[in-house]
């Protein structure tokens, strides 16, 4: 006799759906999205800065003068209008001389991510990721089930000697996926002599090197570091973003490379999607051909700056001294390392209850690791916000110590 | 239209989710019998001023977990006078508290698996160490510890060694202030819908996650968990499992419609779990799920359970 599973198709699912599963944490997120609760888990560009007149103004530009084009299917790579334009802004980043004819618009970064990973990986294919890792590159890759090779973080980014451990020690990855600017969720950035080395490491060891970089532009101080692309154009596939320069909803990102991988590249987006919407295309094209994406983005910049700091001082003031957070100069996330007792996971419910929430540290790893981490979006809410939800953290934390150490032998 | 219905669902609870797929399904249910149901979510307006304005004959309760399930709800409508499904605020709080739901159970002599209570404040504020020890004693290993409030199996987790217990208790204690350390009980995982006034039992559902447990990812993923209604239990002891779970509905004081977890040990003997005031109606839930092994449908159902509030 069999019984009922109310879903008469699951033993015709892939393996990879394996890990697309109900979770605890996922309802969780249901109740920490509720505008009671404030939310230093996802990292939502603050698009309300935008006045919404400069938006208005290109949306109308582009239906009054391109609407035909703007409603049509488009070509698998993107307009070429707009594609001009963000080989503009990467020379902007210091990649200069990228010819638009190697650049692919895409949905967001994201989908950039989940193609690469199809073109790229067989099961059980090695990739190296940060660890901690972006969660979205996590899931994109996971689908073509890859072997993961985790490599360490510190205050500097990806500990690349680790990397050249790793390769020594026989590993073959099929590429290097790395964020090195404000890194996603560490906060950290790749040092310039780590950058060096990380790209000659890579070329001798004919390892490509995927480079996102959504948060270069958000910088709060300090000098620019030349990107991964500018020090090794060939060996580097570098991934843009409209998110966070412009609106996250328009879904506008990119890839470069060189045309051996695009030719891979564009039938895997092309049959994903056959194009990215045109209509999106030509309003990013439009607003940044305008002269108002530069101050507002300066006025984000600000906003996140301020942000940041409230962020950085509610920690110094009310978190535990045992406790560590990383220092961002740009972007939009902390890192924060609780002493090992803590469980960030299993805290989540508790922070929800008291109208907080963040991400657990576990999401950011490929193998279970991070519950005594948590990554903490400052980008959204107001300083005040920021501040008094880490103020309720911080209570949080210290009424668990208390039960944790009553709770030892 | 029969009558103008209120269906009460999302709240701040962790089952917030959960609840949403319940409301959303009652309240189809209710339209295709003809009812002029609307669905209330109390987080994003205000329940009273909700009711007063929408001059509602009655309320169904698809809310999940605090708030919807502890009486909370419940005393409200009892003060503005709108009929509301279920059970009684008082009997909501003791059945909802599996602390006290528990002590309940085991006054009225329904079998109970044994259990400790571990409250936060007593390892916060009166520096209870070493209750542990006192605890396995009592409850013996390997147990498994649940927050005291809440449902859905979240903050559920097993133990079997002693070291692994403080991390499972702090789990739970992060959904509710106490939490159930109690004995598992290995056998067979049952559940029993109660439906009716007075209280009816529903064919018995069995439960079979893959996993082996059944936690919050084999309840809400498709395909994750194997049901059968009616279960595949000697009649006997289907007959037992009825009856101690009409008992426990008894026991609570519960009102028309609840369910009954249970789990039927190695020797037959069936052991009560808990008992939920306010069961899931999710296209995975298991009171349907046992309806419809009756020959009702969730039409059937919903409506059964509202003209008994509006009765």
């Amino acid at each position: 006799m069999t019984g009922s599973s109310i879903d008469p198709f699951v033993d015709l699912y892939a393996r990879r759906t394996s890990g697309m599963t109900a979770s605890e944490v996922r309802a969780l997120f249901a109740v920490a999205s509720r505008p009671e609760v404030i939310s230093l888990a996802g990292g939502m560009p603050f698009v309300q800065a935008l006045p919404t007149e400069d938006v208005l103004g290109v949306v109308e530009k582009v239906i009054a003068e391109r609407g035909s084009l703007a409603l049509q299917y488009g070509g698998g790579l993107g307009q070429i209008s707009l594609r001009e334009k963000l080989a503009g802004l990467m020379a902007e980043e210091g990649v200069s001389g990228v010819d638009p004819e190697q650049i692919c618009v895409t949905v967001g970064g994201s989908q950039a991510l989940d193609i690469l990973g199809k073109i790229f990986v067989n099961a059980g294919d090695e990739i190296v990721v940060e660890a901690p890792s972006y969660v979205g590159a996590l899931s994109a890759f996971s689908a073509y089930e890859p072997a993961y090779v985790p490599i360490r973080m510190d205050d500097n980014g990806m500990v690349v000697e680790e990397l050249e451990t790793a390769l020594l020690r026989g590993v073959r990855p099929k590429f290097v996926y790395t964020i090195p600017n404000f890194q996603n969720p560490a906060g950290v950035t790749l040092s310039l002599s780590r950058r060096e080395k990380l790209v000659s490491l890579c070329r001798e060891a004919g390892v490509p090197i995927v480079e996102d970089n959504p948060y270069g532009m958000l910088r709060f101080e300090g000098e620019s570091l030349p990107t991964l692309k500018s020090l090794d154009p060939q060996n580097v596939i570098y991934i843009g973003s409209l998110s966070k320069v412009f609106a996250a909803g328009i879904r506008i990102g990119w890839v470069n490379a060189d045309s051996g991988v695009l030719q891979r590249f564009l039938p895997a987006k092309e049959a994903a999607d056959l194009c990215t919407s045109n209509l999106t295309q030509l309003v990013a094209e439009e607003y940044l051909a305008g002269d108002r994406w530069r101050p507002n983005l300066a006025a984000l910049v600000d906003i996140y700056r301020s942000r940041r700091d409230a962020c950085v001082r509610a920690l110094e003031d009310t978190f535990p001294a045992d406790s560590s957070w990383t220092h961002p100069a740009g972007g939009f996330y902390v890192w924060v390392t609780l002493p090992d007792h803590f469980d960030s996971q299993r805290m989540l419910a508790a922070a929800v209850e008291r109208r907080v929430a963040y991400v657990p540290g576990t999401a950011f790893y490929p193998d279970g690791r991070g519950r005594d981490q948590l990554r903490l979006a400052f980008c959204f809410p107001p300083d005040n916000d920021v501040t008094e939800g880490i103020r309720r953290l911080a209570d949080l934390l210290a009424d668990e110590s208390a039960i944790y150490r009553s709770l030892q032998p | 239209m029969k009558g103008k219905i209120a269906v009460l669902a999302g709240g701040r609870s962790p089952e917030r989710e959960v609840s949403l797929l319940s409301g959303h399904r009652v309240r189809n249910a209710l339209l295709e019998r003809g009812w002029d149901a609307v669905t209330i979510d109390p987080a994003e307006s205000p329940l009273l001023e909700s009711l007063s304005s929408g001059h509602f004959n009655g309320c169904y309760i698809a809310l999940h977990g605090k708030e919807g399930e502890d009486g909370t709800v419940q005393r409200l409508l009892e003060l503005v006078g709108v009929p509301y499904t279920g059970t009684r605020p008082f009997r909501c709080q003791i059945a909802f508290d599996k602390a006290l739901g528990k002590e309940a159970l085991a006054a009225a002599g329904v079998p109970t698996p044994p259990w400790a209570v571990v409250e936060a404040r007593a390892l916060r504020d009166l520096s209870a160490g070493h209750i542990l020890r006192h605890v396995i004693d009592r409850v013996g290993l390997p147990v498994a510890v649940k927050p005291a409030q809440g449902g859905s199996a979240m903050g559920l987790s097993f133990v079997e060694r002693e070291p692994d217990l403080p991390a499972a208790i702090m789990g739970a204690l992060s959904f509710s202030d106490a939490c159930i350390v109690e004995r598992k009980v290995l056998g067979t995982e049952v559940t029993a819908g109660l439906l009716g006034n007075p209280p009816e039992a529903l064919p018995l559902v069995e439960i079979v996650p893959k996993s082996g447990t059944y936690d919050y990812g084999s309840r809400y993923t498709t395909g994750a968990t194997e049901y059968f209604a009616p279960a595949r239990l000697e009649s006997g002891v289907t007959q037992m499992s009825h009856s101690v779970a009409l008992q426990a509905f008894l026991a609570l004081h519960l009102k028309d419609v609840g369910r009954a977890d249970i789990i039927v040990d190695q020797q037959g003997d069936p052991w009560v779990l808990e008992v939920n005031v306010s069961p899931g109606m999710t296209e995975m839930s298991l009171l349907p799920m046992a309806a419809q092994a009756a020959g009702l449908s969730l039409a059937d159902l919903c409506e059964r359970v509202l003209e008994l509030a509006l009765a």
